[in-house]
């Protein structure tokens, strides 16, 4: 499903004008996003947690180089899916749809 | 490590933000996770722009622990919803540690692997010769019993020089195809496609070669069957066979050697002090590297073109269209000869210097080269390198 889909199902469910909707869901994703690039979380029931984890600097081996290279630590975004989510898509048929 | 903030903060956020009432923004949000949870479940992922991908990832069976009794248990296959953060949101969690850059940990891992693959790639590029080779001495006796007119070892050593001078070739050829601001995309396929082509025209080649060689030789056993007795002939016959094989075995000889990896190019001495030069008009498309490899034979010699019209190019990477562009004409493009290689290194190191007001990251590996074309240019102009890209070049 893309942007554009995703606009029109949901100005439809909820009722609202599609400019509307999609300042809803601008606003939503920036408040997640600002959220993270603070290094803290946001839990949304029903979805599942973001929040940000630090990797370890780690060497890998780069052919290109044909060497190894030393990745430098980073801060990336984990998300944790809800627990009824999980139970919910546990089992799916592919062929739907 | 995080603080997180609820729901009843985020519907706040986003109430006042989008000024609409609590109550829509919270339904807003329920309908998104439903809408999202419905689309998971019939198997379809969901992108929202600007900030990830949610999909379903299928994890196998896999065997574990029970958490309170430490009893083993089969956790059985299941989906599983994972986020793919997208570019934007990426950089933008990672924007405190972005200062940090990936560096080559200096140890390389595995000497041998890189010779055998260098080795390979000369056998590539160098296998026609020796080809071209097996099959001349092969043929010449089988249709004529005749001694071949000269000894061939001077050939089979320069033939060996050409297969060290293509190693080189063919090492830089490879390390600069794999650097991606050396060349645009659509220029290598250039290169491959050319390099198909000319397969076929050393084919074609060798035919015409062999087609002569046999002409000349049919006339040349005219000639001599008349003027020369048969017991002549009989006590050739022999020393043709044994010279055959010794050839040949010299030719097996060879073949299997490994060469070094990276073999100092030995400047081939020539008298011609000055190379000359032709003027090209550029057309859409080219590029300095396209030029080298149509004009001189050898993508990898660009820089070469680079130096000569330094003045005119401001950027490498950018040649200006319908300009006239100064090309070398080298006397042996395989063989180059040793103010030819200065001139190729001069253009590295002139790129070198580019690179380090450009690209400095780049720039090490411009001088290596340089280095390999020339190893004088290197010491005599100490003072305008890098401590740490000199030491790279010299090492590597």
């Amino acid at each position: 499903m893309n942007y554009k889909e995703l606009l029109d199902k949901l100005s439809s469910r909820t009722g609202q004008s599609k400019g509307d909707t999609r300042k809803l869901l601008k606003e939503t994703v920036s408040v997640i996003s600002s959220q993270l690039a603070e290094g803290e979380g946001v839990s949304i029931p029903g979805l599942g947690t973001f929040g940000t984890r630090l990797t370890n600097e780690r060497k890998i081996y780069n052919p290109h180089f044909d060497d190894y290279v030393v990745v430098p630590k980073k801060r990336v975004v984990d998300f944790s899916q809800a627990a009824d989510l999980k139970e919910k898509i546990r089992i799916v048929e592919k062929s739907d749809e | 490590m995080s603080e997180k903030i609820t729901f009843k903060e985020l519907v706040d956020r986003i109430a006042e933000e989008t000024r609409q009432s609590q109550s829509s923004a919270s339904s807003f949000i329920y309908e998104l996770v439903d809408l999202i949870e419905l689309e998971l479940r019939s198997g379809q992922p969901v992108s929202i722009s600007g900030f990830g991908k949610f999909e379903l990832r299928w994890m196998n069976e896999r065997k574990g622990t029970h958490p309170r009794t430490g009893e083993e248990i089969t956790i059985p296959g299941q989906n599983k919803v994972v986020f793919k953060p997208f570019k934007s949101l990426r950089e933008k969690v990672n924007a405190p540690f972005a200062h940090l850059e990936s560096e080559l940990a200096g140890d390389k891992p595995k000497a041998e692997k890189v010779e055998v693959k260098e080795v390979a790639v000369a056998g590539r590029h160098s296998s026609a010769d020796t080809l071209e080779d097996h099959i001349i001495e092969r043929e010449i006796p089988s249709h004529l019993k005749k001694p071949t007119p000269a000894p061939l070892s001077p050939k089979e050593e320069e033939s060996a020089h050409t297969q060290k001078q293509k190693t080189i070739a063919g090492a830089t050829l490879s390390d600069l195809e794999k650097s991606p601001s050396f060349v645009d995309e659509s220029s290598l396929r250039n290169v491959h496609e050319r390099s198909n082509f000319n397969w076929s025209m050393a084919a074609a080649g060798v035919l015409v070669m062999l087609a002569f060689l046999l002409f000349f030789f049919i006339s040349q056993q005219q000639d001599e069957s008349e003027e020369i007795s048969l017991p002549a002939e009989r006590t050739e016959t022999p020393i043709v066979n044994g010279q055959e094989e010794a050839d040949e075995a010299v030719v097996l000889d060879l073949a299997p050697t490994p060469l070094p990896p990276e073999p100092i190019p030995q400047p081939v001495q020539s008298s011609s002090g000055e190379i000359s030069t032709e003027e090209i008009s550029t057309l859409p498309g080219e590029s300095l590297w396209f030029l080298a490899e149509r004009e001189l034979g050898n993508p990898v010699l660009w820089p070469a073109i680079y130096y000569l019209n330094r003045e005119l190019l401001d950027d490498p990477n950018a040649l200006p269209l319908h300009s006239a562009i100064r090309i070398p004409r080298f006397s042996d493009n395989e063989n180059l000869s040793s103010n030819e290689r200065e001139l190729v290194a001069l253009g590295y190191f002139e790129l070198y210097q580019w690179n380090l007001q450009n690209t400095p990251q780049e720039a090490r590996y411009f001088l290596w080269v340089a280095n390999i074309f020339s190893e004088e240019l290197i010491s005599r102009s100490e003072g305008q390198i890098r401590e740490e890209d000199l030491a790279f070049a010299l090492n590597r």
